[in-house]
């Protein structure tokens, strides 16, 4: 198995990303979708395996449109928002519609750019199935849950018991703790069950020219990821129990807000970093691509969490001009951690005919925060 | 001769090779095993420059040639990418840039600055007026239901006070908007066992004054000095305007920091907190000026403004004492008025304006 290999350097991706600044303000935003594919190119194209290298292939104009319509339509969204919030549920309910057709559209577009060795990825899932995963069984686990909230309002006031029945203490107690265990593991199996759909969707339906990706994961092992994930949230609490508490004990705001903000900060970090390293080498290991390349991630959840919190430090006191040097750690980091074998070799690959797809729906997805990417 | 690597059309297999162009503009890619393309330079699509990543050139037939030779290509195609290559020229020059840095910053600085407020005004004033009553629409209901009580003022005192606002006030801003209705409300507000002198404009005309306000104000000027600044938020579409300038806010620092993953959401709360708090300062101080302006035409002194301020100040500085001035100073950034001495002074500015007798100060 051969690692990933990252061969972009701070300061020189530091020069492309201020020129990228400069220009986009000098051009009142105008020039953000350029400025994008220079980010992105110089990415793609510095991430090597077995001396070939990634290749970013959209161009500026390609993305303008959608660029523009994805800004115009979310300052209609955070106007509309700010002078009527009743709105807002609105809003999200048209999001959640046209959300499976955003991220449908992104992955197509964004496989078909992105090119590994002159061969382009592609991208053939159905919308139907999005829709399914995306909306589906988001839908039905938001209205499961309720039913048990349901449940849970009108047994618990009957075991409190009324009038002349005295209160049975244990049964009330009993009663609340089943149906708090079986509201958070409820929740905790909905994530990971739509994890593990969206990822087999994602990569089962994923193509490096003719050759196809395929995956089998497990509910189960996710569930097992958050489960422990859901126990590390203590960790920020008591943090912030403890920041609390300084304030009893004579400490002064700025203590209770520094402690508060960076404990919580890193709290966070750490059960971000152990959620996405486990659940990356959980799903490298159980993919394929024809068959026979395999996978495999070595990230650790510490180093990763430390890569991020140094990171974050190194933004926040450098007001942002350490951005580059910072996505330059995280991509040399990921790359050195994603191991593939390449003794099949990849010369027989070859691209595949492709209609092509519009970036409309993915820069309306990049305006709203959606993240799909090819990524590693 | 540049080396680099041949790939077929679309195939993932790759040759070693080597790129020459000849006198006549015409070029030729040669294999190790002799094979050799060759064609007219002008049907060549070459990639931008781009750091030091592989660079890209593109046969007539779809064969692709790459090479990390990127400064023969650059000679070898000189004036070809002209865009591309001045791009390039910023992106390793020193001096482009720290002109780079520095006009990043300047600018930066001057968007959120002057920009953001300078057009959000503009499109404030020119939205129609009834947008004003849109954005309120609710909220004195909701205000009712969250913070206020009904007020325990006389019905005396009250009309008293109507009385003198709507015959004599309202009819100072009728030059300004015609459309305003302005109508007063009397309401108590109590946080804990504190009762908090205040009064608050919403942008529909609405104007709230609380008991302890009413309480602590020695005269009808102190009154009207307040009221005054209240109908100038109201004349300057404020609440308007913080909505559009929060639109702008989010929409900028999404795009600014767009890319750099949810680490960055961190920061973005705090940073669109400071720069609200300095826009509604800015509104503060423009409301204050409204009424100075007014005071003087109507001939009230502006002293009255700095008094009934101080007075405020001292009461609330008094009911909270746990509060040191320490922690004061810390919060001072998040504050959404500019600070009181700041105030009291261009008041007293003002006020020396009418004793000379004028009806426009020139500060």
């Amino acid at each position: 198995m051969e690692a990933l290999h990252f061969s972009g350097k701070g300061s020189e991706y530091f020069k492309i990303w201020i020129v990228n600044v400069l220009l986009t303000i000098i051009t009142i935003g105008i020039y953000y979708p350029w400025a994008k594919v220079r980010n992105r190119r110089y990415f793609y194209a510095n991430t090597n395996l077995a001396n070939r290298n990634f290749e970013y292939h959209a161009t500026g104009k390609q993305l303008l449109l959608g660029f523009l319509i994805g800004v115009f339509l979310f300052s209609v969204y955070t106007f509309v928002t700010q002078i009527a919030p009743q709105f807002a549920g609105i809003f999200m309910i048209l999001f959640m519609l046209i959300l499976p057709w955003l991220i449908w559209r992104s992955l197509m577009f964004n496989m078909r750019v992105t090119s590994f060795s002159n061969v382009h990825f592609s991208f053939k899932g159905s919308l139907g199935r999005s829709y399914a995963i995306f909306l589906g069984y988001p839908l039905v686990g938001f209205l499961l849950l309720m039913v048990v909230g349901g449940l849970a309002s009108t047994l618990i006031p009957a075991l409190n018991g009324s009038g002349d029945v005295p209160t049975n203490k244990t049964a009330l107690a009993i009663g609340s703790i089943i149906f708090g265990l079986l509201i958070i593991f409820g929740y905790i199996f909905m994530i990971a069950l739509i994890r593990a759909k969206s990822k087999e969707y994602i990569i089962g339906n994923s193509y490096y020219g003719q050759g196809a990706f395929s995956t089998k994961l497990e509910t189960k092992e996710f569930i097992k990821i958050y489960a422990k994930a859901f126990g590390l949230i203590l960790i920020p609490l008591i943090i912030m129990a403890i920041g609390m508490s300084s304030l009893h004990y004579g400490g002064g705001a700025e203590i209770v807000f520094i402690v508060g903000y960076f404990g919580t900060l890193l709290g966070m970090l750490v059960i971000m970093a152990y959620v996405v390293s486990r659940e990356r080498a959980y799903i490298y290991k159980n993919t394929l691509l024809d068959n026979k390349v395999t996978f495999k991630s070595t990230l650790g959840a510490r180093e990763f969490a430390f890569v991020m919190f140094t990171n974050f430090l190194l933004v926040v006191f450098t007001i942002g001009l350490a951005t580059p040097w910072a996505k330059v750690r995280v991509a040399r980091l990921m790359l050195a951690n994603t191991l593939v074998d390449t003794s099949v070799g990849f010369d027989e690959y070859i691209t595949q005919q492709q209609s092509s797809v519009s970036a409309i729906g993915e820069q309306i997805g990049e305006a709203f925060d959606v993240d799909i990417d090819v990524g590693f | 001769m540049i080396h680099g690597y041949w790939h077929p059309k679309g195939s993932a297999s790759r040759f070693s090779a080597t790129f020459e162009v000849n006198d006549l503009q015409r070029y030729s890619v040669t294999l190790e095993d002799g094979t050799t393309y060759r064609g007219d330079v002008s049907k060549l699509d070459i990639s931008e420059r781009l750091g030091n990543v592989a660079r890209k050139i593109t046969l007539e037939d779809g064969s692709l040639f790459t090479t990390l030779e990127n400064d023969k290509v650059d000679e070898l195609f000189k004036g070809r990418q002209k865009l591309n290559s001045f791009i390039h020229y910023l992106e390793t020059h020193y001096r482009a840039i720290f002109v780079a840095i520095i006009v990043t910053f300047a600018s930066g600085f001057a968007f959120f600055k002057w920009g953001i407020p300078w057009t959000s005004e503009k499109i404030a004033h020119a939205l129609p007026y009834e947008t004003n009553e849109l954005i309120a629409s609710g909220s004195m209901k909701f205000l009712d239901k969250a913070i206020f009580d009904e007020s325990n003022l006389t019905k005396e005192k009250q009309q008293e006070v109507s009385k003198h606002f709507y015959d004599k006030l309202a009819l100072l801003s009728l030059s300004d908007e015609k459309k305003i209705v302005y109508k007063l409300h009397f309401r108590s507000w109590k946080m804990g066992s504190t009762e908090i002198p205040n009064a608050l404009a919403l942008p529909s005309g609405d104007i709230v004054v609380t008991d302890k306000f009413i309480e602590l104000a020695k005269n009808q000027d102190e009154i009207d000095a307040v009221l005054l600044h209240e109908m100038g938020h109201i004349v300057h579409r404020h609440g308007l305007e913080m909505m559009i300038e929060g639109t702008f806010i989010t929409v900028a620092v999404m795009m600014i920091t767009g890319d750099t993953s949810g680490m960055s959401d961190f920061g973005v709360g705090l940073g669109t907190a400071l720069i609200s708090s300095s826009y509604s300062r800015g509104h503060e101080s423009e409301a204050d000026r409204y009424a100075f302006d007014k005071m003087l035409q109507a001939k009230i002194d502006p002293k009255s403004f700095s008094n009934i301020m101080q007075r405020m100040t001292e009461y609330m500085a008094t009911e909270n004492n746990s509060s040191t001035s320490k922690d004061n100073n810390f919060l001072d950034y998040f504050a959404s008025h500019p600070s009181t001495k700041e105030r009291i002074e261009i008041a007293n500015r003002y006020s020396e304006c009418f004793r000379q007798g004028l009806t426009v100060c020139g500060i």
